[in-house]
């Protein structure tokens, strides 16, 4: 059996005695991780639980003492009028926050690879010297160093657009970068250089060989640049002018007025927020198991 | 030690070929730093020596900037204080929870899907709301983490109206978010061959021993990864700190954190100059940690992929 | 053993596959560029006037559009754009202050924070000679103490268009409960009889206060006010100094702790985890006065728009500030919501008409949606609050309105400080330490002293 890496499997024969004497162990291992699971799963839960119903009370129950853990009388008229709020057109906003949020995934993904792989896996000078000075880049506090860039953006005309929100993306994220690099480097030396040996050229190997092999930290690195870009913002805040163009995370202010705030339309329209990042999620994160259908493992 | 084709290979004028696609490979970056860094960084050092209001232009002042903070500013030792306990406390507590959930969800078994997904719905929450919820969550007469407490025999804690718990607390909510690195680390464990796994197991070794010999060398590389994001992002801690302290870290300064006295310098008093200060010196001390953390990555740090040179 | 054979090669996406992704993405990304920008709509001949609010939901920011329709038509060569709603203080400050920086911004502006920092910063423009023209924003059509708030170097930098004033609100039920004379004019006019009156009606339960009769002065945007009343001040605008650690000052701050610890138990945590003792829904907690517990306390002129005051079941009535010790008369706060123009503004002419009109005309299409009080004189006197007249009648209601409109003649001058923010950041920190009992109210307030005095002479040291 050949396995992703390469290498060889001939022990088929041993495993049947390791399997014998682990079978009186077999169901105890996985009853704890389900029971730990369980623990974790409902104190993460928790909140989103606590958002969701918020958004079917009424106003004065939401903070209620003590607390409500079902909402009494049901409100579902609070859904509709959170995406009928003044100021607030919901579609208009999602399509905004698809379309910002998947054009800066992708640009980071594509970017992020590439420069991921040069650090990890080409020699050229400077390589380290780069590599230091591109983590030293998110020790910056962006809260100082906006002003300076946006008055950059404005010389380059291109305040009240998406551009500077979504052109840095495909030029490299630091942070993705790092993830990538650190991850290429755990590819075994021996793969690429067998490639070069057969003469294939650098981007080839990249392309063809070192991807596919890292596909786990790409889910990774697509999903977080995502749900992060969906929760942004401060870049829409200051570079977009028209209320049309923004996206889901700008249109939630709409709620927060000065003396009282809808804190159930607030919730309301907090989890039709999130709802769609939990589906494109859900979907995504089942690429993880791709990695492990390759090599049928039996559980680590 | 004979010398392999690959070695002989990369010799020549194939290590210039290899130095001209690493730039290439590199180049989007380098555009990058060019264009929306350099300027933006060297802006922000330079004002870190004038008195700069936005509006204005700045006015040279030197080191002033400088003196100020560390001798007539006592909310940037408080702040200095308040980061550096958080920091301590979130950042080995966020990277052993991530590292367990991780492994608790590298399974191949039913359901894994739905569970990942709850683990991560913290990080899919928008932040406004899931610091709400935080809040009434941790009411000190009403919510639930006390409501906990009081059933286990625990006495009520204050929480974010105690001085003493309000850190705690922001550790607590820090620890929702771990949504984000379990993945990261749950990604290194898909890389593990399982090859290895197996042949431990043959040879003897019980679960312990697989993961302590063969799982963690091989996570290295991405528990450094974690390690300096959690230490960076501790540091830059902002939006938690500043809905649940206001600008003046209440109660009592306990949660004022170093990034907020930086965004209340810049734009609640007008005094960007300082700011700038305070953001260069937060850079160097966050640098300084970081640089440790790398050197230190010699001892302990293995990359199966790049024998004989490390980092 | 080349990886050739063992078939590896075949699973990845090809070149070509991977350049149509590329084009796409960077197509998405122009047509984000270009597509997606917008322009203010042309409208002919007439000149866009762009006009920005920190906040205020949806239903405020929808609210000026409405008023901005009613102006146009008054002034058909002008067009308000759409209100650019905002997303609260402190982004706010920071978005219009690149803006400045960057050289657009907005031509018109609610502001939150008080126009005589900014002006002190140079961030926005002097409107003396353009309210000489005005048809409401003259300068004597303020009250002169609020007008204070947008002053600075003996300019105006901004319309202070509504200032919600301050009244000590009492529960008359509860009064004429205990017989004691419940008119406007028997309320305590010093410290000494308020405080003799609030110890009739605090009642513990154990650890909780159960009802309280009135809480001494622990909040920062009243501070100046009880000051006044006390005969001091704690910013002198005309020497541009600040007294916060004056001895009347730290008397004050000692009334209030003496009195914290005879009738309060000493315990400010306490008395604050026993309920809500504002003016207004706190995480859905009703306020205590609301609740019949609490007899009397300070707020401001915005409560009486709000249902659960306009329309309580229980009886109100609001009086005049009890004076200290040091005082003479009674005195009154305020909390403006201001208008200005930003420097870089391009239509100076015809964003100050908006502004003036906002003065005079659209604050009180303003006030009907929201219970912000008009400060100019020339708003008509009889402009009354609809939910209080239909809760308490249409006397009692002018009663009312005409007691904030006259607060605000007795009002102290307050927000006037170049360095307004940092200065209330101070001094919250100095009251949380005193209520606290972590610091004595002397070396609390004298730390307050130091650092805004220093602040204060750093910023007229660069703008001189």
């Amino acid at each position: 059996m050949t396995h992703r890496d390469g290498t060889q499997s001939h022990h088929r024969g041993a495993k049947t005695g390791v399997r014998r004497a682990a079978r009186s162990r077999r169901y105890l291992a996985p009853m704890i991780r389900h029971v730990l699971l369980v623990a974790v799963a409902i104190a993460f839960l928790v909140p989103f639980y606590w958002m969701a119903i918020s958004a079917l009370k009424d106003n004065s129950q939401i903070f209620a003492r003590p607390m409500q853990w079902w909402p009494n009388p049901v409100r579902w008229d609070n859904v509709l009028r959170a995406l009928h709020y003044p100021g607030f057109p919901f579609l208009r906003f999602l399509w905004n926050s698809i379309f910002y949020a998947g054009c800066v995934s992708l640009g980071t993904v594509l970017s992020c690879a590439a420069v991921g792989y040069g650090f990890a896996r080409l020699h050229f000078p400077g390589r380290d010297l780069l590599f230091a000075i591109t983590v030293s880049t998110m020790l910056i506090p962006g809260i100082v160093i906006f002003i300076p860039t946006f008055v950059l953006f404005k010389y380059l005309g291109l305040l009240g657009t998406y551009a500077p929100l979504i052109v840095p993306a495909f030029l490299g994220n630091a942070f993705f970068i790092f993830l990538l690099r650190q991850f290429f480097l755990g590819v075994p030396q021996e793969l690429s250089d067998a490639a070069r040996v057969d003469g294939a050229g650098e981007w080839r190997i990249f392309w063809q060989i070192m991807l596919p092999l890292v596909r786990p930290a790409l889910t990774v690195a697509a999903i977080l640049s995502f749900i992060w870009t969906w929760h942004e913002f401060f870049g829409p805040l200051i570079y977009l002018s028209d209320r049309s163009q923004y996206p889901l995370s700008l249109g939630l202010f709409a709620f927060r007025a000065q003396h009282t705030t809808e804190w159930n339309l607030l919730m309301a329209a907090s989890t039709l927020a999130t709802l769609p990042l939990v589906i494109i999620f859900f979907c995504m994160q089942r690429s993880f198991l791709e990695g492990m259908t390759l090599t049928g493992i039996k559980g680590s | 030690m004979a010398v392999t084709r690959a070695q002989q290979a990369r010799r020549g004028g194939t290590r210039r070929r290899e130095a001209r696609s690493g730039l290439l490979f590199v180049l989007p970056w380098l555009l990058s730093l060019l264009l929306f860094t350099t300027y933006p960084v060297l802006t922000t050092l330079y004002l870190s020596l004038t008195d700069y209001n936005i509006i204005q232009p700045p006015r040279w002042i030197g080191l002033q900037n400088y003196r100020t903070m560390f001798t007539a500013d006592p909310a940037f030792w408080t702040s200095v204080g308040n980061s550096a306990y958080y920091a301590l406390l979130a950042v080995p507590l966020g990277l052993a929870g991530a590292l367990g959930l991780a492994l608790l969800l590298n399974t191949r078994a039913q359901g894994m899907g739905v569970y990942r997904t709850i683990i991560a719905l913290p990080v899919l929450v928008p932040p406004v709301a899931s610091t709400i919820i935080f809040i009434a969550m941790f009411d000190p007469d009403n919510g639930l983490i006390n409501a906990l407490l009081q059933q286990v025999g625990l006495p009520a804690v204050g929480w974010l109206t105690d001085p003493t718990w309000s850190k705690p607390a922001l550790i607590l909510l820090s620890l929702w978010g771990l949504g984000a690195s379990a993945l990261i680390f749950l990604a290194g464990l898909q890389e593990i061959p399982p090859a290895l796994l197996d042949a431990a197991a043959i040879d003897g070794a019980g679960p312990w021993q697989r993961f302590w010999h063969v799982t963690l060398p091989l996570l290295t590389p991405v528990i450094l990864f974690n390690l300096v994001m959690g230490v960076i992002s501790s540091f830059h801690i902002f939006t938690q700190a500043l809905v649940v302290g206001g600008t003046t870290g209440k109660p009592l300064e306990s949660t004022l954190m170093f990034m907020v006295h930086i965004y209340r310098t810049a734009f609640r008093y007008f005094a960007m100059g300082q700011a700038a200060a305070l953001a260069v010196v937060l850079f160097l001390a966050v640098l300084v940690v970081t640089l440790v953390i790398f050197r230190s990555a010699h001892i302990w740090v293995y990359y199966e992929g790049s024998r004989g040179s490390n980092q | 053993m080349s990886l050739k054979n063992q078939g590896m090669y075949g699973h990845a996406i090809d070149r070509r596959a991977f350049l149509r992704w590329l084009g796409w993405g960077g197509g998405m990304a122009c047509l984000a560029a270009c597509g997606t920008s917008s322009t203010p709509a042309g409208k002919g001949q007439k000149v866009i006037v762009t006009f920005w609010t920190p906040g205020g939901g949806g239903d405020f920011c929808t609210g000026l559009d409405a008023i901005a329709r009613d102006f146009e038509q008054h002034y058909p060569s002008i067009a308000i754009a759409e209100t650019q709603c905002g997303t609260g203080e402190q982004e706010f400050n920071e978005v219009l202050l690149a803006r400045i920086a960057a050289g657009t911004p907005p031509d018109a502006t609610v502001l939150w924070t008080s126009p005589a920092a900014l002006a002190a910063r140079g961030s926005l423009l002097p409107l003396d000679a353009l309210m000489q023209q005005a048809h409401y924003a003259q300068a004597e059509n303020w009250p002169p103490a609020v007008l204070a708030s947008c002053q600075f170097a003996g300019k105006t930098y901004g319309l202070p268009v509504t200032a919600g004033s301050c009244g000590l609100w009492y529960n008359r039920d509860m009064f004429e409960h205990k017989g004691i004379p419940a008119g406007r004019d028997d309320f305590p006019r010093s410290w000494d009889e308020l405080r003799r009156l609030s110890k009739e009606f605090t009642v513990w339960k154990g650890d909780t206060l159960q009802v309280a009769g009135f809480i001494p002065w622990h909040a920062v945007e009243d501070l100046a006010t009880w000051s006044a009343s006390n005969g001091s001040q704690l910013y002198d605008a005309a020497h541009r100094q600040y007294t916060i650690d004056a001895e009347p000052n730290v008397a004050m701050m000692e009334y209030a702790v003496d009195w914290l610890n005879q009738e309060y138990k000493g315990d400010f945590a306490r008395v604050t985890r026993s309920g809500n003792w504002e003016g207004y829904e706190i995480e859905g907690r009703q306020p205590a006065f609301i609740d019949q517990r609490q007899a009397m306390f300070l707020t401001y002129s915005w409560n009486m728009g709000l249902k659960i005051f306009a329309q309580s079941a229980s009886t109100w009535n609001i009086a005049r500030l009890p004076v200290g010790p040091g005082g003479t008369q009674s005195v009154a706060g305020y909390w403006p919501n201001w208008l200005a123009l930003p420097k870089g503004s391009r239509h100076v002419e015809q964003a100050f008409a908006w502004l003036d009109y906002m003065s005079g005309v659209g604050v009180q299409t303003w006030f009907r949606n929201f219970p912000d009080l008009p400060a100019n004189l020339k708003v008509p006197r009889d402009l009354l609050p609809t939910a209080l007249v239909d809760g308490k009648g249409k006397a009692f209601a002018q009663d009312i309105m005409n007691f904030f409109r006259d607060q605000l003649d007795s009002a102290t001058p307050m927000w006037d400080s170049p360095v307004q923010d940092f200065a209330t950041d101070q001094i919250r920190r100095a009251l949380e330490q005193i209520m606290h009992k972590v610091a004595t109210p002397r070396v609390a307030l004298g730390e307050a002293q130091k650092a805004c005095q220093g602040a204060l002479d750093k910023v007229l040291q660069a703008g001189a």
